[in-house]
């Protein structure tokens, strides 16, 4: 790619990619994995075929590294309780069994190649860990009805 | 005999030492241009990384201490607040390292700069000391009991970094020269290759 995109390009298709695209992803986890996914692992490039044919790749790329940074930020901050509601709801959206995506997520940690490539180390950490805690809490209140359930 | 002993003996004792100071890296330009641009990074970092409000609250307020403890698990519990400490003690750790390149470049900017304020130049001297006083007690405090064992020295040790950050940003703004634009800063924040 050569180049550097204009700024108030990039703004313009950050505004599209807000407008058109994401408020299909309502909350902060889905769009970060959303957005994560539209990154080539090897080149570190996002790619959107309707924003870089409406604008360019290289405008397309910066507006979808934008929206990822800015959803990164957004669950970083979220309280925990609105962190476990939201992986809670992305689990049910996968239609996986619960404790099967419990456990895939706690072995593989899928979310570790959804972060923006640059964020600083305790940023990480912090959604990191309370990404490990939100899946303790969904894992307790899966088992934690069949516990109480009495034997027949 | 023994004298020519003694004199290959110094000979090859400072042939030593030659090849020694040559293999020292040359140490770097007092005030220069590396030492300028990693004392911004450690005030970006500060600034951006550290000290928000916001990401202060997520770690150190005990919102989701309460939320956690509603479950009544006490291994959920544990395994939060491990992680709040250990998140509490990486702070401290980065906001100390952050504080200690910055002392050090101060130091060295000051002994160039003769003709600063002798004043200034002390009582920026005793907020790094401060600084480093609180973030190593901040350190055994979080260490010995836990993430929310001392909230008000948190608040204050952000806020005394926060100061001195502005008082070192007005500093640099005096040593940098005036660049009109930016210089490609998008792409760096998150190294996106564009």
């Amino acid at each position: 790619m050569e180049g550097r995109p204009k700024h108030v390009d990039v703004i313009a298709a950050t505004e599209d990619l807000r407008r058109r695209t994401l408020p299909h992803a309502p909350r902060a986890l889905d769009r970060l994995i959303y957005l994560a996914s539209m990154r080539d692992y090897n080149t570190g490039l996002y790619h959107h075929e309707g924003l870089a044919a409406r604008f360019s790749p290289e405008v397309a790329c910066e507006a979808l590294a934008d929206c990822h940074r800015e959803a990164f930020r957004e669950l970083l901050l979220e309280p925990l309780k609105d962190l476990v509601e939201q992986l809670e709801t992305y689990m049910i959206s996968t239609r996986t069994e619960p404790l099967d995506f419990i456990s895939t997520w706690k072995d593989l940690a899928p979310y570790r190649i959804a972060i923006p490539v640059g964020t600083d180390s305790l940023a990480v950490e912090l959604l990191f860990s309370n990404l490990k805690i939100a899946l303790a809490i969904l894992e307790r209140q899966q088992t934690q009805p069949r516990v109480r359930t009495p034997v027949a | 005999m023994i004298e020519l002993l003694l004199f290959i003996a110094i000979g090859v004792v400072l042939l030593l030492l030659l090849l020694i100071v040559l293999r020292r890296p040359p140490a770097p330009a007092e005030g220069g241009a590396v030492a300028l641009v990693a004392a911004r990074h450690s005030l970006k970092v500060l600034r951006l990384e550290l000290l928000p409000a916001e990401l202060i609250d997520r770690i150190f307020g005990r919102d989701d201490l309460e939320y956690v403890e509603t479950m009544g698990s006490p291994e959920i519990r544990e395994l939060f607040t491990a992680e709040r400490k250990m998140l509490a003690l990486a702070w401290v750790r980065q906001l100390r390292g952050q504080i200690l390149s910055l002392k050090e470049f101060h130091t060295r900017r000051s002994r160039m700069y003769a003709s600063m304020n002798r004043q200034t130049e002390l009582t920026v001297a005793l907020d790094f000391a401060d600084l480093q006083f609180r973030c190593r007690v901040l350190q055994l405090v979080l260490q010995w009991r836990g993430p929310y064992a001392a909230p008000r020295l948190v608040r204050r040790t952000a806020e005394a970094a926060a100061g001195l950050c502005g008082v070192l940003d007005n500093s640099l703004a005096y040593l940098t020269p005036a660049i009109s634009g930016p210089l490609g800063t998008d792409s760096g924040r998150d190294s996106t290759p564009v």
